[in-house]
C-alpha cells in the first residue's frame, strides 16, 4: 500500500463521499482539498463556504493558510463575515461541514476542548470549540476527519464540544435545539466509517484494502459495528493523484507534509 | 420563559462539582451591561469630527485597567496588532479578553503578562478558540490554562459573534441553534429554554458589549466611517456593541469617498471614537487587498512562547518584547525592524485583491 500516502487517502476519500449541488462548509488543509477535488471530478457544482464569511470563492491563488486567508475569499460570489457564514448555516444552506478534534466516541460527539484535569485547570487545553460546535450543530450533515488511534476513539471524550448524537437517544439532538441530523462520517487513513441509523453507534463501512474489521477494531477504544456490506476504500487513480498534487495543492502544503499528530 | 436541560448531563465527563459549581454560579456580564452600553452611547458627542490621532493618545485616553478588550479580525486576518503593541506599552491590570478566534494578538498580551505581571494582566476571557491555526497551538493560553491562572469561557465562533451581534443591537440576549447538548451548554453562561413559540428547544447567549473594540481596517475617513474588504470577521458586531472603539486603519480616505458609496461603510461614524492610520496594522497578520500573513515572524513569537512552556524561561519572551514592543515607541519603529523588502513581498503575495478607496 506504500504508493498511497495517509493524507491522499483522506483527501480522496473526504472528496467521495460528497455530493454535487452542495454547500461543504469548510476548514483549511484536507476539508479544502477534499472539496476541490470533488469540485473537479464528480461534482461540479459543489461550492464552499468559509467560516469567515465567503460563499464560492475560487482558489485561483493556491491554498488557503487560514480560513479567513485573502485566498479563501478570492472571487468569491459573496463575502461577509462569520455571522454572515454562519447565519446561511444556520437557515440550512451547508449540507456538508468537515470538522477534527482530539476524540470522538461512539455517537460521533467530538472534543476540540482539552483532556487530563478539568474545565478549569486542564492538563492540555486545546483551542477550543471555533467553527466546530456551531458547524456540528447546524450543518445538515457532519464529516469528521480524524486519526486513527485508540486514544482518540475513546469509550469516553472529555469534553463534548461538537455534538453528535449525544447518548444515541433518538429525540438528543431535538432536545438540544439542533437542526442538523449530525454525524454522517468518520474518515481515517485505513477506514471509513458511518452511523447506524437505528443505535446511531458508530459503524465500520469500508476498510484499506488488505485490512480486516478487528485490525481496525484494535485501533477503536469503543465496540465497532461492522457493516453487513462491508467495502475496500478506493484508492485514487493516477488521474485522482495528478488532480490532487497539480490542482488542489499545487505547492504541497498539506499533500506532502509527513502525518502528525 | 422555561429553563430546560438537554440530555448532556447523562454523557458529560465533567465532575458532579463541576456542574453544581457551574449550576449555582450567578450570572454575572463580564464587562458593561447591556443598559451600561446604551448610557456609553447616549452620552458620546456624535458630531462629525476629526477623531484621528496617534495610537499613543488613543489609547491613553481608552486602556482602563480591570476593562473588557473586544479584538477584532479572526486568527491572523486582520487582527489589530499595532493597538496590541501599544495597549501592552501603556499597560494595564486585569483584563477581560472577548473575541472569536485569535492568535497572535491574545498570545502577544498574556506573554507580556507571564514577563512583565506588574505592568499588564489579563484575568479572563470570554472566546471559542485561541490557536495559531495551521502554526500551531498557542502555547501560552496552553501553559495558563494549565495552571489555572486564566479564566475561560467558551462559546462557538458563531456563538462569540452573535454575542457581539446582540451587543450592537443593544438587546441583552439572543437565540441560536447550537451549544445545546455539548458540554458548553453546562460550562458558559448561556441557557437552554424552550422557545415561546415553537416550543423547541433554543439556547440563549448574553450580549457581550465590550467596554473598549480594537479594530483594524482597510480604509476609513476622519470621523471613522470604516470600509472592510475580504472577510468582515465580526469587526462591524464588535465595534458597535463597544462602549468605545479605536480602529487603525491602513488608509484614510476622503469623506466624499464614504458619501458616494455609503452601502460601503461598515462600521459607522457614531460608533468610533479614535481613527489612527497605520499602514501595515495588522503585521504579520494579512490584510486583504494590502498585505498577505509573514508566517516566519508569527513563528518566531510562537518559538519564544513554546520555549517558555517547556523550560520555564522567560529570556526570550523579554528580549522579545524589550526589543520590538518597548523598544519601539511607535509601530513604524516596530516596522522599521523589518527589511522594506518583505513588507513589499507580502503585498505581492496579495496579488492585488481588488478595494474601492475612491
Amino acid at each position: 500500500m506504500s504508493e498511497y500516502s495517509p493524507i491522499e487517502i483522506i483527501a480522496y476519500t473526504g472528496s467521495r463521499v460528497l455530493q454535487d449541488e452542495s454547500i461543504v462548509f469548510v476548514g483549511t488543509g484536507l476539508p479544502i482539498i477534499a472539496a476541490m477535488h470533488a469540485q473537479l471530478t464528480h461534482a461540479p457544482n459543489i461550492n464552499m463556504i468559509f467560516e469567515a464569511g465567503s460563499l464560492a470563492a475560487i482558489l485561483e491563488q493556491g491554498m488557503p493558510l487560514s480560513v479567513g486567508d485573502t485566498r479563501a475569499f478570492r472571487k468569491a460570489a459573496f463575502a461577509k463575515g462569520l455571522c454572515g457564514a454562519f447565519e446561511l448555516t444556520q437557515r440550512g444552506y451547508a449540507d456538508f461541514a468537515f470538522i477534527g478534534g482530539a476524540q470522538i466516541d461512539m455517537y460521533g460527539n467530538i472534543n476540540s476542548h482539552f483532556e487530563g484535569g478539568d474545565y478549569t485547570q486542564p492538563q492540555t487545553r486545546f483551542p477550543g470549540s471555533g467553527g466546530a460546535g456551531a458547524m456540528a450543530a447546524s450543518c445538515e450533515k457532519t464529516i469528521a476527519i480524524m486519526a486513527l488511534e485508540k486514544r482518540r476513539f475513546a469509550e469516553k471524550i472529555s469534553f463534548v464540544t461538537s455534538i453528535g448524537y449525544g447518548d444515541g437517544s433518538p429525540d438528543y439532538r431535538k432536545k438540544a435545539g439542533v437542526y442538523g441530523s449530525g454525524p454522517y462520517r468518520v474518515i481515517t487513513n485505513q477506514a471509513l466509517f458511518g452511523f447506524c441509523e437505528k443505535t446511531r453507534r458508530m459503524m465500520l463501512l469500508e476498510v484499506l484494502p488488505g485490512k480486516k474489521p478487528e485490525d481496525i477494531q484494535e485501533l477503536v477504544g469503543f465496540e465497532l459495528l461492522i457493516s453487513p456490506d462491508l467495502k475496500e476504500m478506493a484508492m485514487p487513480s493516477e488521474e485522482d493523484k495528478k488532480i490532487l498534487y497539480e490542482k488542489c495543492d499545487p505547492d504541497g502544503y498539506f499533500l506532502k507534509r509527513a502525518v502528525q499528530k | 420563559m422555561k429553563f430546560i436541560q438537554s440530555d448532556v448531563r447523562k454523557i458529560t465527563s465533567l465532575s458532579p462539582e463541576e456542574v453544581k459549581k457551574r449550576d449555582e454560579r450567578p450570572f454575572e456580564f463580564w464587562g458593561p451591561t447591556p443598559s451600561d452600553a446604551r448610557k456609553a452611547a447616549v452620552n458620546k458627542k456624535k458630531g462629525l469630527h476629526d477623531k484621528s490621532t496617534t495610537l499613543k493618545d488613543a489609547v491613553k485616553k481608552h486602556l482602563k485597567d480591570g476593562i473588557n478588550l473586544g479584538i477584532g479580525g479572526f486568527v491572523n486576518t486582520r487582527v489589530p496588532v499595532a493597538l496590541t503593541h501599544e495597549i501592552i506599552r501603556q499597560g494595564a491590570k486585569d483584563l477581560t479578553l472577548s473575541f472569536q478566534s485569535i492568535s497572535m494578538c491574545a498570545e502577544l498580551l498574556v506573554g507580556a503578562m507571564i514577563a512583565f505581571p506588574d505592568h499588564i494582566s489579563v484575568k479572563r476571557a470570554e472566546i471559542a478558540w485561541w490557536g495559531y491555526e495551521i502554526i500551531g497551538i498557542a502555547p501560552l493560553f496552553r501553559h495558563l490554562t494549565s495552571r489555572g491562572e486564566i479564566e475561560v469561557d467558551d462559546y462557538t465562533n458563531f456563538g462569540m459573534s452573535i454575542r457581539f451581534k446582540a451587543g450592537a443591537m443593544g438587546l441583552p440576549f439572543i437565540p441560536i441553534k447550537d451549544h445545546g447538548g455539548s458540554d458548553m451548554e453546562i460550562v458558559n453562561r448561556g441557557k437552554l429554554v424552550e422557545c415561546p413559540f415553537s416550543g423547541d428547544s433554543v439556547y440563549l447567549l448574553p450580549a457581550c458589549n465590550p467596554d473598549l473594540a480594537i479594530i483594524h481596517v482597510n480604509a476609513c475617513d476622519v470621523h471613522g466611517n470604516s470600509r472592510i474588504f475580504g472577510a468582515l470577521c465580526t469587526c462591524p458586531e464588535i465595534a458597535q456593541a463597544a462602549c468605545h472603539t479605536i480602529i487603525t486603519t491602513e488608509k484614510i480616505i476622503d469623506t466624499d469617498s464614504i458619501r458616494q458609496h455609503p452601502n460601503l461603510t461598515e462600521i459607522p461614524f457614531p460608533v468610533v471614537d479614535a481613527v489612527v492610520e497605520q499602514p501595515f496594522g495588522s503585521y504579520p497578520g494579512a490584510c486583504y487587498g494590502n498585505y498577505w500573513f509573514d508566517m516566519p515572524e508569527f513563528l518566531e513569537f510562537r518559538k519564544a512562547g513554546d520555549e517558555f512552556r517547556k523550560t520555564g524561561n522567560k529570556d526570550k519572551l523579554k528580549e522579545y518584547f524589550d526589543k520590538y514592543v518597548f523598544g519601539c515607541e511607535t509601530f513604524d519603529d516596530f516596522l522599521a525592524t523589518r527589511p522594506y523588502k518583505k513588507l513589499k513581498e507580502l503585498r505581492i503575495q496579495d496579488q492585488g485583491q481588488s478595494t474601492i478607496l475612491i
